[in-house]
């Protein structure tokens, strides 16, 4: 069936493939217009995506390849002359050296931190506002309006705010002793906490509407169903949304854990990494080695790093993801 | 239609005429035709630079550039252009302290005969030799010509001073002293501000206070000292001072936030750069107008007098063409003479360079703390922050250490002794 329809797509004075396979002299020659087309369309389209290829090869792929490579010198940009190969030692220091350790430690804890606390409060806003009606949505336009600002001014805002001398918020909590004196940016104990609350703030709106989104796709007849066989709201919620929700919600974990874990813009401009390592990351100690000391290898170690732990989650999620859509869908 | 069609013929007049005018100036302007990129520092001589930036145009025929970024931004930028030899920006603004890796890496057009050749075009002997000395100077090398000198200053409240019957202190001890004198917690008011913030925040001002303490990060040798008993005894010292008569949260202060509690009236002492100065009479931006006054910074009994500088020089991009390399030079001998400098400083560039501006009727008048800056210069120290190529690695691991003892995270003696261990490793 499909000979006759792209036989006749092209156009050209071509009559239908015989059905009953008889190869006639002109069915030959219809044969091999056909696939000459066939495989025209498909350089057609090749050309067509090539120019994406090129340029994700060229910009993305082989920078990737390269700092991969890298990662095995010893190489500063300041001497190149001494570039030598050091084989592992770049990434056996990101564990021996304590700030390094610090920064993968770190990295860890405020993703998990950050991507938990904004999954269970996104959730919960996104049921808040499964209804819809004229509140939840000015309300949803409204929650949006963290999400639009630049981490970096996040960082910067906060900072001002959280300052114990004259931050309207840090000044509030030093007098009441909630923060200690040196206000939370500046108290090792509390520092990273202060960060995961600070992206919570800006991203757990971004959570809710991914998981909101997903919320209005369920399938209502499934929904009201269970409510006529009896089950109770708990019950509904954790039979029949949950795992209903399940691909919308690994979306936005895997959306939120990518972000958080190269976490650099607030750190940066908020903490710098400090008091002492509290707030080190992987990205703040990658771009110090690079952009700072233009330790080329030892930045390439981090960067792949983050790369192989992004990828393992990213292939933890779809691993987990893939049967759930199968069920579900 | 017809009136436009009427304006569109007069336009087009016109740059029919300012065309065959330009081509008959073309001879007086050597570099018609050129661009030259500047890759600047965002301070406050930034905006006056490109505001200025014309006026060369008009002379010259080169038209300059002005691309303003932050010190990460810029750094990452001109080093990429260095290092692949992209020719993307012809001049940079250099600051005090990359001059060694400059020097070693032979980024930028050593400027010294060039220099010597223009020597009384340039009118050197009014430039400080301080300033030549240390900003874009490096072993005989000059790697970038200076521009931009700021003079580490005490800002003091004088009322506070006169409320507790004190005078302005001469020396680090009464400095000390008198900061833990005039802090009074319970009315929020502390004698001490300083940065606190870890890397170079931290850094720089305490290597700052090390150096009037009487101690030095290298040795005689050039080695670094960091653990030696003069820089363990400032370290104490500058942690004492955050305890006992900073603002609590000075431990994640950085510039912004140090210049902030000093202009909202919660501190009596603050050493700062002189580009500052300007803002404290500001009544838009601080609550201490007319309150605060500049003065030396001391230094501990039996050091010299000796004053910390800083700033920026201006480096012409080594892999550029001659032709471009001369209009670059042109430009930095125009935007460094006396009449130019004299005028970005009128508009607030805050960055001082020749020993006429100092006594300058004009800028007196608007700024009457150049005395200050003048002592300063001349007497000037630019080697506090050692201008050596480790330097980043090394200001990195003070500024780790530092952060790390004014938080409670270690001892004096460990941090330093730690550091220590890592930084003579930078220097095999």
């Amino acid at each position: 069936m499909r000979r006759d329809r792209i036989a006749t797509d092209s156009g050209r004075d071509v009559t239908v493939v015989s059905r009953n396979g008889a190869a006639s002299a002109r069915d030959a020659a219809a044969f091999s217009t056909r696939w000459s087309y066939a495989r025209k369309r498909q350089l057609f389209l090749g050309a067509l995506a090539a120019p994406a290829l090129v340029y994700v090869l060229a910009v993305a792929v082989g920078p990737m390849v390269q700092g991969f490579l890298y990662s095995f010198d010893n190489y500063n940009l300041i001497r190149p002359g001494s570039r030598h190969f050091v084989g592992l030692d770049n990434y056996i220091a990101l564990w021996r050296d304590p700030t390094a350790r610090s920064a993968v430690i770190n990295t860890f804890l405020f993703t998990f931190g950050a991507v938990t606390i904004e999954f269970v409060l996104g959730l919960g806003v996104a049921l808040l506002m499964w209804r819809d009606d004229w509140f939840n949505r000015i309300a949803l336009g409204l929650l949006l309006v963290p999400a639009t600002v630049t981490p970096l001014v996040v960082g910067l805002v906060f900072k001002a705010l959280l300052n114990p001398e004259y931050g309207m918020i840090g000044y509030a909590l030093a007098e009441s002793g909630l923060s200690g004196p040196r206000g939370l940016l500046a108290e090792p104990q509390r520092a990273l906490a202060t960060l995961v609350a600070i992206d919570a703030w800006e991203w757990t709106p971004l959570m809710a509407l991914i998981l909101l989104a997903g919320l209005k796709s369920l399938p209502i007849d499934i929904l009201e169903a269970a409510a006529v066989d009896g089950a109770t709201a708990p019950q509904r919620f954790r039979l029949v949304i949950l795992p209903l929700l399940m691909p919308a919600a690994f979306l936005a974990l895997i959306l939120r854990m990518m972000d958080a874990f190269r976490v650099f813009d607030i750190i940066f401009v908020s903490t710098s990494g400090g008091p002492a390592d509290a707030t080190n990351t992987l990205m703040i100690y990658g771009v110090k080695q690079g952009l700072e000391f233009f330790n080329i290898g030892a930045a390439s170690a981090v960067s792949t790093v983050i790369v192989v732990c992004i990828l393992i989650m990213a292939a933890a999620f779809i691993a987990v993801l893939k049967p759930a859509r199968n069920r579900h869908a | 239609m017809k009136p436009f069609i009427g304006r569109a013929t007069a336009l087009a007049l016109g740059a029919l005429a300012s065309v065959s005018l330009s081509g008959a100036e073309a001879a007086d302007k050597p570099y018609d035709g050129m661009t030259l990129n500047l890759a600047s520092q965002n301070d406050q001589f930034a905006a006056v630079l490109a505001a200025i930036a014309p006026q060369f145009e008009a002379l010259t025929g080169a038209k300059v550039n002005v691309d303003i970024m932050s010190y990460p931004e810029l750094l990452t930028k001109i080093t990429a252009d260095y290092v692949g030899h992209t020719k993307g920006y012809d001049l940079a603004t250099v600051d005090i302290v990359w001059s060694g890796q400059f020097a070693e890496a032979g980024y930028t057009v050593d400027l010294t005969d060039w220099i010597k050749r223009d020597a009384a075009e340039i009118k050197v002997d009014d430039i400080y030799p301080s300033l030549m000395a240390s900003l874009g100077g490096y072993k005989g090398k000059q790697v970038a010509f200076p521009f931009a000198g700021y003079a580490n200053v005490l800002a003091y409240r004088k009322d506070l001073y006169e409320a507790a019957g004190l005078k302005p202190p001469a020396t680090m001890e009464e400095f000390v002293a008198d900061a833990l004198k005039l802090t009074d917690k319970s009315k929020k008011i502390y004698g001490f501000v300083a940065n606190g913030q870890k890397g170079p925040a931290v850094a720089q001002d305490w290597m700052q206070y090390n150096r009037q303490f009487g101690g030095s990060i290298l040795d005689k040798d050039g080695k670094p000292a960091l653990n030696s008993p003069a820089n363990i005894a400032s370290v104490v010292a500058y942690k004492k001072l955050f305890d006992e008569a900073a603002p609590p949260g000075a431990a994640d202060y950085d510039w912004g936030g140090r210049e902030e509690s000093f202009r909202q009236g919660l501190v009596a002492n603050m050493q700062t750069w002189s580009i500052g100065a300007a803002d404290y009479d500001n009544p838009k931006v601080s609550k201490i107008a007319g309150k605060a006054g500049i003065m030396l910074t001391p230094s501990a009994e039996g050091q010299p007098q000796e004053y910390g500088i800083g700033g920026w020089a201006l480096g012409v991009n080594k892999d550029i063409d001659p032709k471009k390399q001369e209009a670059a030079w042109a430009f930095i001998k125009w935007v460094t003479s006396p009449a130019v400098h004299k005028e970005l400083n009128l508009r607030g560039a805050g960055s001082y360079l020749r020993k006429s501006e100092m006594t300058d009727q004009e800028l007196l008048a608007k700024y009457p703390f150049l005395p200050v800056i003048a002592t300063s210069f001349e007497h000037g120290d630019g080697d506090f922050r050692p201008r050596i190529p480790q330097y980043p690695e090394l200001q990195d691991l003070i500024g780790g250490a530092i952060n790390a003892v004014l938080v409670g995270q270690a001892d004096p003696k460990t941090a330093m002794d730690d550091i220590q261990a890592k930084a003579e490793a930078l220097f095999k």
